[in-house]
């Protein structure tokens, strides 16, 4: 399916009411938002006046052709950068108010992330890269956690390996395993399965969603794969930088 | 985040793990080894030196075997002795002077002291029966007919246990082996062996004559008050008093010119290891950014990620200190044993004390170079982990703090801000005139990019494409290559080629303490072995007091040099004519019908001393009366010819009433296998001494190769440096090399095209880095050789090709080893982990 065709048939899912918010509690709102940037004397604008509500347990997947600026919006949600205008709230707090540490202690054992190039650290076991995040949430069993999480992305036999040693998909499943060890509220999952084959891309995806549907985490997904978007319970489609909703 | 997570605890734990399987990492690995080469090389001097201070240190307090002495060239009156002795203080005398033992048919020049009872005043002497047997305290003086001397006398001359030696007249019975003399002090001077003699029984053998070169001291001994009443009273002229602290000068300058020679061996390490640090942190810093968004991304804080930043340097700073620590210990032990052995004294066994300074030394290292460029790491935002262009930043502040902490470094391990700023002048012009040649040298290479076969053209061509960073590579080496070439120079050409300035029929032997009426008999001796023409100086000592009618002392000149010199009883000399040594740069030489008229002949460094011109006049006082004379030429002595010489000269019959105190003295050249000849002299001239220059030559010639040694081996750690310096610089440009290298495979490039075309590049740098440190290493020993060894100063052809084949070696080796594996790594692999 091209791009195209993806965001036709994303816009008549729109339009059909199925990329509608979510009820219940809201983990991540925006209003307002856009992202400019400066270079040199011209401005560029990435983002423009997205509004957005994703409740507690929803599976959202951003989608949209490059350049539309679905990295930067999930980037913005996840306080990784802050908009130029508009205000966005992450598990009840708005970023806006907060600085970059603060923002950074927000993330701590509640945001999880999970890349397209799994961004492992290459010096570091699995093992060691999984427990990383509780490491820094702070809790004191981040080994028993990491091994448990390891256990459950079926790699308890694969502790001791590095990264170097690991292929690509289960590379991925490290990251996914990193990510849920914290036990997040919300995860961030940027094209996870843009380095994957189709084959092992479907074993991340039911993985993610397993995942999701076991500790109730939040799923907020960046893909251009319209079947993995398909599965999640709501798209928003962005368009030169608009949400088209 | 919890308050755990952010404390220094948890970064601690992740910094270490991080390390651990991290550290081997290129830069980790290049900063550690940086550090440890610092730390080595100053740990291992430092404790090297505080050994040599402690050793002369303990020993002040007896250094001079008394509280105080007054010295003098002149045997000092016995009333002053009285009066001394009046004010309660103890006193004892010694006469110091070189002279002949013999022994059999043996001869050897000693340095006789003949000590007064009492003797030493503070300290005792430890002597022995015989040759390394056990020794035991005295505190008295040898009897009349005995003698005791330092082993070197006993081995040289080769005696049995109840020998005799003949010294002048007397003959004494050698009864004690000398193992500690305390007031022989710590000095490279005393070369000539000891024998030590009752001052009752020096008379006796007639050696003392009128104007022999002799040094007397009254030693002192006594109360606080009544010694420093001593320093305000009137002395003989030519006396001096002196308190321990001061007594022996040339100790500490003779330890002190050492010393500065092997701290500037040990700042030219340290500043190329400050630039390794430098660049391995920054890399490092580069390499961090990654990783510090991610771990961001996750939620740590700005204040974590500092930590385990911080502690990683740290973690590796005490790694690479305790490592330097022990590397310094070995270094210090090999500077003991080149050096120590010059120390008459003992070393004590190292304190601890220099590593502190040394590990100071490593922190200004850490705090200045290297956590600045990794700190910037801290800064970079979360967002990196999508867009990989933010967080890179360039910072002034990180160059000025390196440049402050260059400054900091050079001052701690210099301990002279001036030293300090000059060694850094001089390191930046050096590196400013290797980058400009190196950058030439690259620029010559361009038009070579397209030349020859593709492995070729990739070589030459990253050497052209990559300017900036070949620039920086060619300095690295070429600065450590020129710190060894440069001492390669140093020692073998202008050494060498000084020494052997000296004809081979220069004097060898010279003769003084000659008495006027042994003028006649001692060339009447010569003549009948076959020495003819032999030439006796006349030699008579005066004092300045005048200059152009104006009184002067030594108060009257602020340069220390001229202060010591005009101090100092000068040794004139008359002649009707001047030989060959001596060239006329002004005036006229006079001829035998200018005989008695008050002129004067000055040697060109009385001219630089005083400022002197042609037509001024100086007034000496001679045995009791003064003469005025006026400069009539200046001269310049050829020293080297190793003839008698002087400074100040007049015409024959001037210096008439000075001529009955003249002493006269000789030097002639006698081939080695007729040195008997010696003996028969003393024995028919027990009063003449005669100097073995050669030996005294091959004693200094000693000392030079040794300290020359202990500098080259400083200079090793220069090379380490240098070494890392060039790693760090490779290993910048590793992480292009390797996808180039991948990517080349991959568009299908033989591995040997492309192993031949690194060992292309590499050789080309090395060979570059070679010819620039030749160039410069040239172009200094161009100025010293003019400058200081007044030589004349050829092109070496060789120290190009040792530079040149050197440099290219090391710098192949280098790079080989950085990239090896590279070559060996199947392209997939090399492209999955570049990107």
């Amino acid at each position: 399916m091209s791009e195209r065709e993806l965001e036709a048939g994303l816009e008549s899912d729109v339009k059909a009411g199925r990329g509608m918010a979510a009820s219940g509690r809201a983990v991540v709102e925006a209003s307002g938002v856009s992202k400019r940037i400066q270079s040199g004397s011209t401005s560029l604008t990435i983002l423009e006046a997205v509004d957005l509500r994703i409740a507690e347990g929803e599976t959202v997947a951003i989608v949209g052709s490059s350049g539309s600026g679905k990295t930067t919006l999930l980037s913005l949600l996840a306080g990784l950068d802050l908009p130029s205008t508009g205000e966005i709230t992450l598990d009840g707090r708005a970023l806006g108010a907060l600085d970059e540490d603060a923002r950074a202690a927000l993330r701590a054992g509640r945001v999880g992330f999970v890349f397209q190039s799994f961004q492992l650290l290459g010096g570091f076991t699995a093992l060691e890269n999984v427990m990383l995040p509780a490491e820094l949430a702070g809790y004191a069993d981040a080994e028993s956690r990491a091994r448990r999480a390891l256990d459950r992305v079926g790699l308890s036999k694969r502790l001791t390996h590095y990264p170097y040693q690991l292929s690509g998909g289960e590379q991925q499943r490290v990251a996914i395993a990193r990510a849920y060890c914290g036990e997040p509220r919300i995860l961030f999952a940027d094209e996870p399965t843009g380095n994957l084959d189709h084959d092992t891309g479907e074993r991340i995806v039911e993985l993610l969603f397993e995942l999701n549907r076991v500790g109730g985490t939040t799923l907020v997904l960046v893909t251009h794969d319209m079947g993995l978007a398909a599965r999640c319970g709501r798209q928003l489609l962005l368009s030169q930088g608009r949400l088209l909703t | 985040m919890s308050a755990s997570a952010s404390s220094f605890g948890a970064a601690l734990r992740f910094s270490s793990r991080r390390l651990r399987r991290g550290w081997r990492s290129g830069e980790l690995l290049i900063l550690t080894l940086a550090l440890v080469v610092s730390v080595a090389s100053a740990s291992a001097v430092g404790l090297f030196s505080d050994r040599v201070r402690r050793a002369v240190t303990q020993q002040s307090g007896d250094a001079i075997g008394a509280d105080a002495l007054i010295s003098s060239r002149d045997a000092l009156p016995q009333t002053l002795v009285d009066e001394l002795r009046a004010t309660g203080l103890r006193t004892a005398r010694i006469t110091e002077f070189a002279s002949v033992v013999l022994s059999g048919e043996d001869t050897l020049l000693v340095s006789v002291k003949a000590a007064e009872a009492g003797y030493p005043l503070r300290g005792a002497l430890r002597i022995a029966d015989a040759p390394f047997a056990p020794a035991r305290e005295v505190r008295e003086v040898p009897g009349v007919d005995e003698v005791w001397i330092d082993v070197r006398v006993w081995q040289t001359l080769n005696l049995q246990p109840g020998a005799s030696l003949q010294l002048g007249e007397s003959t004494f019975r050698v009864t004690g082996v000398i193992e500690y003399e305390p007031d022989r002090g710590a000095g490279f001077t005393d070369l000539a062996p000891r024998a030590l003699i009752n001052a009752q029984a020096l008379p006796a053998t007639q050696l003392i004559g009128v104007g022999s070169r002799t040094q007397n001291a009254l030693l002192l001994a006594g109360d606080e008050p009544a010694l420093q009443a001593v320093g305000e009273r009137e002395l003989p002229a030519g006396a001096r008093y002196l308190r321990p602290d001061k007594a022996r000068p040339e100790v500490g300058r003779a330890l002190g010119s050492a010393g500065q020679f092997l701290d500037i061996a040990v700042l030219a390490a340290i500043l190329l290891s400050a630039a390794a640090v430098a660049l391995s942190a920054r890399q490092h810093g580069q390499r961090q950014r990654d990783e510090v968004a991610l771990l961001k991304c996750m939620g740590a804080s700005s204040r974590y990620v500092g930590w385990v930043l911080m502690s990683q340097l740290f973690l590796l700073g005490a790694l690479a200190g305790l490592a330097g620590a022990a590397i310094g210990f070995v270094g210090q032990a090999v500077l003991a044993a080149l050096l120590g052995a010059l120390l008459d004294a003992p070393l004590p066994s190292p304190s601890l004390v220099p590593l502190l300074t040394a590990w100071g030394l490593e922190l200004i290292l850490l705090l200045g170079f290297a956590l600045p460029p990794v700190l910037r790491a801290r800064k970079v935002p979360p967002i990196r982990v999508f867009q990989r262009n933010v967080g890179e930043d360039r910072s002034l502040v990180v160059g000025a703090l390196a440049l402050g902490s260059a400054v900091a470094l050079l001052w701690w391990q210099a301990g002279d801000p001036m030293l300090a700023l000059s060694v850094l002048g001089g390191a930046l012009g050096t590196t400013l005139v290797l980058a400009l040649m190196a950058w030439g040298f690259v620029w010559l290479l361009t038009p070579l990019r397209r030349a020859g076969r593709t492995a070729l053209r990739f070589g030459l061509g990253n050497v052209a494409r990559r300017r900036g960073s070949s620039v920086g590579q060619v300095v690295a080496l070429g600065a450590a290559l020129l710190a060894l070439l440069l001492l390669a120079v140093v020692q073998r050409d202008l050494l060498d080629a000084w020494r052997n300035r000296v004809p081979p029929d220069a004097p060898n032997q010279f003769l003084i303490n000659i008495q006027p009426e042994q003028v006649e008999p001692l060339q009447a001796f010569f003549t009948q072995r076959g020495y003819r023409d032999l030439q006796l100086w006349p030699m008579a000592r005066g004092r300045m007091v005048a200059f152009n009618g104006k009184p002067v002392t030594a108060d009257s000149f602020d340069d220390p040099e001229t202060r010591r010199w005009i101090n100092r009883e000068f040794n004139m000399s008359w002649t009707a004519s001047f030989g060959d040594d001596n060239e006329l740069l002004e005036g006229q030489w006079w001829t035998a019908a200018d005989a008695g008229k008050p002129w004067l002949s000055v040697d060109d460094y009385v001219v630089e001393r005083l400022g002197a011109k042609l037509g001024d006049k100086l007034t000496l006082t001679m045995a009791d009366r003064e003469i005025e004379l006026t400069i009539v030429n200046i001269r310049r002595v050829k020293w080297e010819s190793f003839k008698p010489n002087f400074f100040l000269v007049t015409p024959p019959g001037t210096l008439d009433a000075a001529a009955g105190m003249a002493q006269y003295l000789t030097a002639l050249h006698v081939p080695r296998d007729q040195r008997g000849l010696l003996r028969d002299l003393i024995r028919e001239f027990p009063n003449v001494t005669a100097f073995d220059i050669e030996a005294t030559m091959n004693q200094v010639r000693g000392i030079v190769d040794r300290v020359v040694q202990a500098v080259q081996f400083l200079f090793g750690f220069a090379l380490a440096a240098g070494a890392c310096v060039l790693l760090a610089a490779i290993e910048n440009t590793r992480a292009e090399r390797v996808r180039e290298t991948a990517l080349l495979r991959t568009l299908g490039a033989a591995r040997r095209t492309i192993a031949i075309g690194l060992v292309t590049e590499y050789l080309v740098l090395g060979l570059l880095a070679g010819l620039v440190a030749a160039a410069a290493a040239q172009i200094i020993a161009w100025v010293l050789a003019r400058q200081v060894f007044e030589l004349p100063y050829s092109w070496s052809p060789l120290l190009w090709l040792f530079g040149g084949v050197g440099g290219a070696l090391l710098v192949v080796l280098l790079g080989w080893w950085s990239l090896r594996k590279v070559l060996d790594t199947p392209p997939r692999v090399v492209l999955a982990s570049a990107n």
